[in-house]
């Protein structure tokens, strides 16, 4: 197909402004996929994503469409996460597009994420066609809508498409706007390949599918080809594109989107934002924009059964040959034993990632506070990267402490900005603006550190604005922070598991909490217990786990010799399953509610 | 050999004391006639009740009728015949512990076809300590004249409270005032009186605990049994516990400990508090590893290491007893296990564990890994005198925590071959 034929183009929407019912509309008008088997929110393919109603894989698919004149044309939907956890997915999926339709809700008008995607577009070069979606809706203000497009994106919001994906109103005209306003892909047929992967998924059968952009060039199956980044080379075994589901074809020439399956085994090997080139004729450089995404935020995964722990590597391998972004390393904890410290791309993506390994792989797993990575730049000059409180030198080795921030964009209306205001003091944030959409709505930037964020902020938020804020936020880098490593000391000897990093006027309150925590879960000893918590040699807090006084004396007659001898041993098995720190025998509970408590602290 | 025999009850899954399982007959055939060989304790169940009390997770039944109970001691009189057979003369009885369920209930008839069947069956050694529980609601005059002319010495009286309340609450089917005229009618009738007494009720105070030790101190009572009410799992209360909480009941054993004893009972057991003279031998012969034949439904005994148990199904036992006996577990323990319960049970008593004797019988390592298991405790937990280890009244207190420190690990088990039947109980 000649390029001048070709619309390549995504759809951007804040989540839940319906972008996947748009997507399922489009299907069904070009008829792509049969009515009969269209099911609700086609594109995303995994189970979670329908569940949740958020798409995390891409799923591009293509579609025949004839217009008014009788021209037809090849329309390549390439739908993208909605979620900031993935913003440098959208960015290659962005990059894979000449245009995208910017969706926003008639009644909720433009939310956090509507800002970041339109402008992640802007800076793709990609034409933005505003649409607004629900205009059904007894409460949709198209027109207010349209004016925060403007005002907020500053784009111009004539021709503005108003439609109403759930009752089908306006959806032609959405595929005619496609095809006259979209510009078709540039690119030579003639020059070396470059094709970007702007996703790969794993196949069991299969292996490794690359989602592709043919930018110049074209690809064929049998064709040696190089992946640049890596100059990793592979022969192709095949070609094809979506309808949605795969259909091999003979070749992918410029401006197509389609597949590519070679000889690779895993997604290390094709990563999202390389570039695909012939091996035997390579471009000069490779597309722009490939990066590798590093993991923000850590925890630990651990098998709820001990003996499960094989299971859970096998699985964690091959959920990491579906996402690549999923880093991990073994680790063990006094209280939870043998398990994995996993790097993820944020929270929902942890959160998928948990979910993923308990359905699909069947693992049952106990998740650990998540935490961020911390750069400790010692005396000696030396940067260590720390993910844990037990990566962390002593304290006469340290320099400073830097902590990864965000800048964080909230949208919303005037009534809570005070509390949320506080809020952000709360957690550590530095004011950067704040400016009104509409006299009732406000835009409000701070800067936090990743690690406050992580910890609860997103719930917070939410109840502070009754629901009615949105937010997004991007990576600002590191900085220094007035940070310490709170130690927690039992009977004297200090208890790696429970120690935290904190910012210091934090300290006091944290290990409080902390200390109250443990009090309330470890049983009482045949002695006294002091607990207290520590900033290096500087103790802060302390409290007694006072001595048992007394344990049950039941009823033993003769008889119950060997009941009341086995309700010993189950006691004395149950102790042994507690951790013995020093003379102190503390149970698990204690470890797994620690993990939490950090969200009980600020309470 | 051992193994074997073990296997077998594995293999036979019937186990314990019918033809598929002759090894094992063999071997308790032979522990009760070296049992015989001494006088020894003799236990009883009567499993009946006028009702179930709902936190109560003994064997026990509700009569539909007296017929049941007329074949029960039927079934008893078969299968203490059996085991004299089993043993090839008359066990002797040094204590008698006819304990329940409700003895009392049964009626005076009963009682008169009980004796004839203890006196036929059974020799006494002379002074035997013959005790009888009793409930305060079924306590007849009939009974206690026949108790008392018979060789009946000792009655354990199931007060549990002197409180109104408390005994409301407890569900318990006999008034306070039913209750005191059941202890001055034992008393007057001239029997070693004990009370049972529950302590660690939701709302009891300090000074009901004490009205109630108070009145039965001047009441006369010489020996005093204390338990805190738990809820165990077979009982109604284990599945629909009455509050939300219970106390830890530290105050209540607390003060009793120093009440009591000022009272002049010493505590000679970890739920036991007597006058001097007034403990309860056929008590301590439990905790002292000492023989007993158990007798009844889902009564228990202990024959020369063995421990057996009968099946706590009431109409199995009438069916089967005199035929087929009614031992449904048995349990043997060896080595570092059998030495360690030793210990637990010993440790109940005031007078502790002779070390002398413990290292005879188990070895000198066992005595003193049983020294290292403790030792750390101290004073606070601990009495260590003439040649004994013993808990401390504030040992007793936590008697439970102490206790899992003396158990011997699993791995701590020697070899396999050592440990025959050890931990393994073979089930009907």
């Amino acid at each position: 197909m000649e390029t001048g034929r070709i619309r390549n183009f995504c759809i951007i929407a804040h989540v839940d402004h319906g972008k996947s019912t748009l997507a399922d509309r489009l299907l069904e008008l070009t008829a792509t996929v049969d009515t009969r088997f269209l099911k609700a929110q086609h594109l995303d393919t995994l189970e979670l994503e329908r569940e949740r109603g958020i798409t995390i894989k891409l799923v591009p698919v293509r579609m025949r469409y004839r217009d008014r004149e009788g021209c037809e044309y090849i329309l390549n939907l390439i739908d993208t996460p909605g979620h900031v956890d993935f913003s440098y997915e959208v960015s290659r999926s962005l990059a894979a597009c000449e245009g995208a339709l910017l969706v926003v809700d008639a009644a909720q008008g433009v939310e956090a994420q509507t800002v970041a995607n339109a402008y992640l577009a802007v800076e793709q070069d990609l034409e933005l066609l505003p649409v607004v979606n629900k205009i059904d809706l007894a409460s949709a203000q198209p027109e207010r809508a349209l004016k925060e497009l403007e005002d907020v994106i500053g784009i111009d919001t004539e021709g503005a498409l108003l439609v109403s994906a759930k009752s089908g109103v306006g959806i032609a005209e959405v595929l005619d706007a496609v095809v006259r306003r979209v510009p078709a892909p540039e690119g030579a047929p003639e020059v070396p390949l470059q094709a970007l992967i702007f996703d790969s998924v794993y196949d069991n059968y299969r292996g490794v599918i690359c989602y592709v952009r043919v930018v110049n060039g074209s690809i064929r199956s049998g064709q040696q080809i190089t992946f640049m980044a890596n100059g990793i080379s592979d022969q192709v075994e095949e070609v094809g594109f979506f309808t949605p589901s795969m259909r091999a074809s003979e070749e992918l020439g410029p401006g197509e989107v389609g597949y590519v399956i070679a000889n690779v085994k895993t997604l290390h090997e094709a990563r999202v934002g390389d570039t695909i080139t012939d091996a035997r004729r390579p471009a000069e450089k490779p597309l722009p924009g490939y990066k590798r995404v590093k993991p923000v935020v850590f925890c630990g995964f651990y098998p709820v059964e001990r003996e499960e722990y094989p299971q859970l590597r096998d699985a964690l391998e091959k959920l990491q040959l579906n996402d690549s972004a999923i880093d991990f390393t073994p680790e063990t904890s006094a209280a939870l034993g043998f398990g994995f410290r996993c790097g993820f791309l944020g929270l929902l993506h942890m959160d998928i990632a948990k979910e993923r390994l308990q359905r699909e792989f069947n693992v049952d797993l106990v998740a650990t506070t998540p935490n961020v990575g911390y750069h400790v730049v010692l005396t000696s000059g030396e940067i260590l990267e720390a993910h844990r409180p037990s990566d962390f030198p002593d304290l006469g080795k340290i320099e400073e402490i830097r902590e990864p921030y965000i800048k964080l964009s909230m949208f919303l209306p005037t009534d809570y900005v005070g509390k949320v205001m506080q809020l952000c003091q709360d957690k550590r944030g530095v004011y950067g603006s704040m400016e009104y959409i509409t006299p009732e709505r406000v835009r409000l930037v701070y800067e936090l550190p990743l690690a406050e964020f992580i910890l609860d902020f997103h719930d917070k938020l939410k109840s502070v604005s009754r629901g009615y804020a949105s937010l997004d936020y991007e990576h600002v880098g590191f900085r220094q922070g007035n940070l310490v490593k709170v130690d927690v000391l039992l009977n004297d000897e200090p208890v790696d598991a429970f120690s935290f990093i904190c910012h210091q006027d934090a300290a006091y309150h944290r290990g409080q909490a902390v200390v109250r925590k443990l009090k309330e879960l470890i049983p009482r000893q045949l002695f006294e217990v002091p607990i207290q918590a520590a900033v290096g040699k500087k103790v802060i807090v302390r409290q007694n786990i006072k001595p048992l006084r007394k344990d049950v004396l039941s009823k033993c007659y003769g008889g119950d010799i060997t009941r009341k001898r086995k309700l010993l041993e189950k006691q004395k098995e149950g102790k042994k399953k507690m951790k013995q720190i020093g003379r102190v025998s503390i149970p698990q509970e204690a470890f797994l509610a620690f993990l939490k408590v950090s969200e009980d602290a600020e309470e | 050999m051992r193994r074997s025999r073990s296997a077998s009850c594995d293999a036979g899954g019937s186990g314990g004391w019918n033809a598929s399982s002759l090894r094992d007959e063999a071997l308790l055939r032979n522990a009760a006639a070296l049992a015989s060989d001494a006088p020894l304790s003799v236990y009883v169940h009567i499993p009946f009740c006028v009702r179930k009390c709902p936190y109560c997770a003994f064997t026990s039944l509700v009569p539909a009728s007296g017929g049941i109970i007329d074949a029960y001691l039927e079934a008893l009189e078969g299968e203490l015949a059996r085991w004299t057979e089993t043993a090839g003369r008359m066990f002797c009885a040094e204590t008698l512990y006819i304990g329940g369920g409700t003895p009392s209930l049964l009626a005076p008839r009963q009682w008169e076809r009980l004796i004839g069947i203890l006196e036929g069956g059974l020799r006494f050694l002379p002074g035997a300590e013959v005790s009888v529980e009793a409930n305060p609601e079924s306590l007849a005059a009939t009974s206690l004249r026949l108790w008392r002319d018979w060789r009946i010495s000792r009655v354990s009286l199931g007060v549990q409270s002197l409180d109104e309340e408390e005994l409301a609450w407890l569900r318990r089917p006999h008034s306070a005032a039913r209750a005191r005229d059941a202890l001055s009618a034992c008393l007057a009738a001239g029997f070693r009186t004990s009370v049972d007494l529950m302590f660690g009720l939701p709302f009891q105070t300090l000074h009901r605990w004490h009205r109630t030790l108070q009145e039965l101190h001047r009441s006369g009572v010489r020996h005093l049994s204390l338990y805190q009410l738990t809820l165990e799992k077979d009982s109604v209360w284990g599945v629909c516990p009455p509050s939300e909480s219970l106390p830890d009941g530290y105050a209540f054993y607390r003060f009793a400990q120093w009440y009591l004893r000022r009272k002049g009972y010493g505590q000679y057991e970890i739920a036991s508090f007597a006058a001097p003279g007034e403990w309860c031998r056929h008590n301590l012969a439990y905790w002292r590893g000492g023989n007993v034949l158990g007798l009844g439904a889902a009564a228990w005994g202990f024959l020369e290491g063995i421990r057996y148990g009968n099946g706590n199904d009431v109409a199995r036992y009438v069916a089967e007893a005199r035929r087929e006996g009614a031992v449904s577990v048995e349990e043997r323990l060896e080595g570092r296990k059998r030495a360690g319960e030793a210990a637990v049970l010993a440790l109940r008593t005031a007078g502790g564990v002779r070390l002398r004797g413990f290292a005879r019988r188990h070895g000198p390592e066992e005595a003193a890994r049983l020294v290292r298991c403790l030792e750390p405790f101290g004073e606070r937990f601990l009495r260590r005198e003439f040649g004994r280890i013993a808990f401390s009244p504030g040992g007793m207190r936590v008697a439970n925590a102490l206790w899992t420190e003396v158990l011997a690990d699993d791995e701590d088990e020697a070899s396999p071959e050592e440990g025959f039947l050890s931990g393994r109980s073979c089930r009907r």
